[in-house]
């Protein structure tokens, strides 16, 4: 089912401060696909989530789910959470402590008056589904971690809802599980044909399990668009940094290359992909990651090459994580872990043109 | 556009007239001339009750008992914590049976038991001492300050280690061991390191002793009076029972002396323990700290940790229990087993006023925890769910009562029912009770609010449960420990309620403890004990009963 949301506006009080947690959204949410929610906290993801699910009341707006409205001021239309059949799988898990499995999952279903058998069997396919066989009468509080997550998303989905929101659901797991659950999400979700609404601060978690993110700060929806778009093409400078290391360098458009342009900036002329058509005279920053940067020899005739020291050097196993002065300028890279290198050395870096895009400063 | 009834309102409301209104009576009527009128409005009660030539005594006598009384059980709560969360003594059972129990046995039994043992003419144990050594003359006194400072400190040992105890417990042992590793003994690193971290939450467990012995009735009254020392508590109680007129705008004067210190203390209790949260870390991972092993002295200790508990819950249920059996006060003797006989019982079920009593405090504990704890659930609910400017009032206003003397409150309810038709019934000792006890029963039911974490209520209503639906599934069950725990609070406390009865309670609403008090005023101690025994069954029953039943009804959850 899609989700419309349409200039949807929240504030706080606090302290006799207003507090603008959602402003003016205007947001779809396309059919059975994973849509991501991601930005630093207190952007306003999870008060957009809530207000979706129907836990806090926005001050102007409207939401529609599946072209039913579900929350409208001006229409005086306000579907209470237990109405709007939804499944959500919070943060905390929220499984009720003095319940067993059995009773925690089949809940959604036990109030909507299922019979008794249909209950028995629908839980145990839903169990089976999350993994979690033979767990029915394990009362809720001898559950591991990554159990009660399992717990949480069965009872999310016993009842077939067309829309699963997602609160932050693995940030209470430690990070080898974390990153097993979020590739089993992932099989769950494109196994389920849902739409699911999933909220998290963790890029790599977005990047990981979402058809599409959409990239929020301070209350705003910045930029919408696949992980990859993202990753490589962002639009915004804002996005750009925030969904990988990003080393940003100003400049001015110079002169134009077939899709690619080139900067005068501080360490000297820079090519890259010109996806926003800047022309010459723009101000214009350039947005290389680590990742792309390589050592280069000295006789290399590459573009974009540049001679520097290396100023810190820091081994993580999987690579050098480096700092690198060209000029006055510190640009991070990351280094093979096998190179042959110190604090001090003089060495020469380089990145490819079609690897760093030009965002209007 | 989710309508809520004025819920926070309301209670303000009702806790406002229940904390607030005895407080106001007693101010006006200390300012007032006769009993019953207010009219012109004088200071000469406040010039008759601090000129007396007796008063500065009174006042040596409260503070010698109070600080007394602090000092025995906050050091004994110590010693019991530090070797319970801190060595390896065996039967640590002990200490959890020694926290809780004692708070069953109403205070004027414990206190009446020790008479029993330790009175000069004919106490059980001294006359056993002179028996044995030859000695003419009894060896104690309990008709004395430290009688009363050893009676009152007994009885406070079990909050003062309430308190202590679970700061000890979260006191994180990383700065023990590196006091250890710094080179510093064990004893050294007690004093330097581990006292002074916890020197707020002992403060603090100090504080809520002298607040609680200031209060005291029971004590003063069953062991002060008969040695001719009086204290605040006692002396107010003599300004209003004997003489042909009592004086209530006298008591209210003395009264209101008692009031401003024990409000001023309780604030400071509570600084101290929101400072003594502050001071210890709480660890999240389940840590366990090393334990000191006693080698040679663990048995010993341990023996001192058995005849403590002996002291204050066998010792005196066995005094009472052969006191209600023997025709009059004799040492244990083979003559004494055989004049033993259950006269005594059947007399006071024969006594109208005895089983008219009886039926008060049992209906005033069922009633009046069930009443209590209802109000307790919405007020609990306002001060840790609602959160707002107007919760913090509530808050404040629901943890006055927390420092209320109870003869001192009261006298002031005294000036407020004269007014009403409700004066001499039991609804003025129901009204009474839950607005001195009801920090009781807000405090477990807050401490099982803060546990339902929003989430899981918020859960209930996406999966499809109604508000109603999510109350009687989600809320109410994970409720029920605290609603039980506080029930039980109320009901025991109900039961066997003194200090605020022996002013309240009129003919015709006499209670338990009022007509023990009575018994003991005219020395008669078989009648006593066996009444005392029936008290102690009742609340024993109401506990036992109010345990299953909660478990019972958790269970249904889990079943289902």
């Amino acid at each position: 089912m899609e989700i419309r949301i349409d200039g949807l506006t929240k504030s706080y009080h606090s302290e006799g401060k207003e507090i603008r947690a959602l402003d003016r959204v205007d947001l779809t949410i396309p059919a059975n696909r994973i849509f991501t929610l991601l930005g630093p906290s207190g952007c306003g993801k999870t008060t957009l989530l809530r207000c979706i699910v129907g836990l806090e009341t926005p001050d102007a707006g409207e939401i529609a789910i599946g072209g039913e409205i579900v929350w409208s001021r001006e229409k005086k239309i306000f579907v209470p959470p237990e109405k709007r059949g939804l499944g959500m799988v919070f943060q905390t898990y929220a499984i009720w402590p003095h319940m067993n499995v059995f009773n925690n999952v089949a809940y959604p279903l036990q109030n909507r008056g299922v019979a008794k058998a249909e209950i028995r069997s629908r839980v145990a396919r839903t169990l089976q589904f999350v993994q979690m066989e033979g767990f029915e009468n394990r009362p809720a509080t001898k559950l591991s971690g990554g159990q009660q997550q399992r717990v949480a998303l069965a009872r999310a989905l016993v009842a077939e809802p067309k829309v699963i929101l997602f609160d932050e659901p693995l940030s209470n797991l430690d990070a080898k599980l974390r990153e097993e659950t979020r590739k089993e999400l992932r099989r769950f979700l494109s196994e389920l044909q849902i739409t699911a609404v999933y909220v998290t601060h963790d890029r790599v978690e977005a990047l990981a399990l979402s058809d599409e993110i959409a990239v929020m700060r301070e209350g705003r929806i910045v930029e919408i668009g696949a992980p990859k778009k993202i990753y490589f093409n962002a639009d915004h400078r804002f996005v750009a940094d925030f969904i990988g290391r990003a080393n940003l360098i100003p400049g001015k458009v110079t002169a134009l290359e077939n899709g690619h342009a080139v900067i005068a900036s501080e360490i000297g002329p820079i090519l890259g992909r010109n996806s926003h058509g800047l022309v010459p005279g723009d101000e214009a920053m350039l947005c290389v990651r680590p990742e792309f940067m390589w050592l280069a020899g000295e006789k290399d005739k590459a573009r974009n090459l540049f001679r520097g020291r290396v100023e810190t050097l820091v081994f993580i196993g999987e690579a050098y994580e480096g700092e690198i002065r060209v000029g006055d300028r510190l640009l991070t890279t990351t280094i093979t872990p096998t190179a042959d290198l110190a604090e001090g050395d003089e060495i020469h870096i380089s990145f490819d043109p079609d690897h760093c895009f030009l965002l209007s400063a | 556009m989710l309508k809520k009834p004025p819920l926070t309102p309301t209670l303000i409301v009702i806790v406002g007239f229940l904390t607030v209104c005895p407080v106001v009576m007693l101010v006006l009527g200390s300012f007032s001339r006769g009993f019953g009128t207010f009219g012109r409005f004088t200071v000469e009660k406040y010039v008759a009750a601090y000129t007396d030539p007796a008063f500065a005594g009174i006042l040596v006598n409260t503070a010698i008992f109070t600080l007394g009384s602090a000092l025995v059980a906050t050091a004994l709560a110590l010693f019991l914590a530090y070797v319970n969360t801190r060595t390896n003594i065996p039967g640590k059972f002990l200490f959890g049976v020694i926290s809780i129990i004692p708070m069953m046995i109403p205070h004027i039994l414990f206190a009446v038991s020790w008479v029993l043992l330790l009175n000069p003419s004919n106490g059980i144990l001294n006359r056993w001492l002179m028996e044995g050594f030859g000695l003419s003359k009894a060896l104690f006194n309990i008709y004395s300050l430290p009688g009363m400072i050893l009676v009152e400190g007994l009885l406070d040992l079990p909050i003062a280690y309430l308190i202590i105890a679970p700061a000890m417990r979260s006191f994180d042992v990383a700065l023990e061991e590196s006091s250890k590793v710094c080179g510093a003994s064990n004893l050294r690193t007690l004093t330097r390191v581990t006292l002074p971290v916890l020197r707020p939450a002992i403060l603090a467990a100090a504080i809520l002793v002298v607040v609680r012995s200031l209060a005291s009735f029971a004590v003063p009254s069953v062991i002060g009076i008969p040695g001719r020392i009086y204290v605040l508590s006692t002396h107010i109680y003599r300004v209003i029972s004997t003489g042909f007129s009592a004086d209530y705008g006298k008591a209210s004067a003395i009264g209101m002396s008692a009031l401003a210190a024990s409000i001023l203390l309780i604030y400071l209790y509570r600084y101290l323990t929101a400072e003594s949260s502050r001071y210890v870390t709480i660890s999240s991972r389940g840590f366990k700290p090393t334990l000191i092993d006693l080698k040679r002295s663990k048995y010993p200790l341990f023996a001192v940790v058995g005849l403590l508990s002996c002291v204050l819950i066998v010792l005196p249920v066995v005094v009472l229990f052969y006191t209600s059996l023997v025709p009059y006060a004799m040492v244990p003797s083979a003559r004494a087993f055989s004049l033993m006989s259950w006269k005594n019982w059947s007399e006071v079920l024969r006594d109208p006023i005895s089983l008219l009593a009886l039926r008060n405090s049992v209906t005033l504990g069922l009633v009046g925890a069930t009443l209590g704890i209802i109000l307790s659930i919405f007020v609990a609910y306002v001060i840790v769910k609602v959160r707002t400017r107007a919760s913090g009032i509530l808050e404040s206003l629901s943890f006055l009562s927390f420092s209320f003397p109870g003869i001192v409150i009261g006298v002031g309810f005294m000036w407020f029912f004269v007014r009403t038709p409700l004066y001499a019934t039991i609804w003025a000792l129901l009204i009474g009770y839950i607005a001195t006890y009801l920090p009781y029963g807000i405090r477990p039911l807050s401490s099982a609010f803060v546990q339902i974490h929003s989430h899981l209520e918020e859960s209930s209503r996406v999966c499809g449960g109604s508000p109603f639906y999510t109350m009687r599934r989600i809320i109410i069950p994970l409720l029920i420990p605290g609603i039980v725990s506080g029930w039980i609070l109320m009901a025991t406390m109900f039961v066997r309620e003194l200090t605020l009865s022996v002013v309240l309670s009129r003919p015709g609403s006499e209670v338990l403890a009022v007509q023990i008090l009575r018994f003991s005023e005219d020395g008669l101690w078989g009648k006593l004990s066996a009444l005392g025994m029936i008290m102690i069954f009742i609340s024993t029953s109401l506990v036992v009963i109010a345990s299953l039943l909660g478990r019972k009804l958790t269970q249904m959850e889990t079943v289902q």
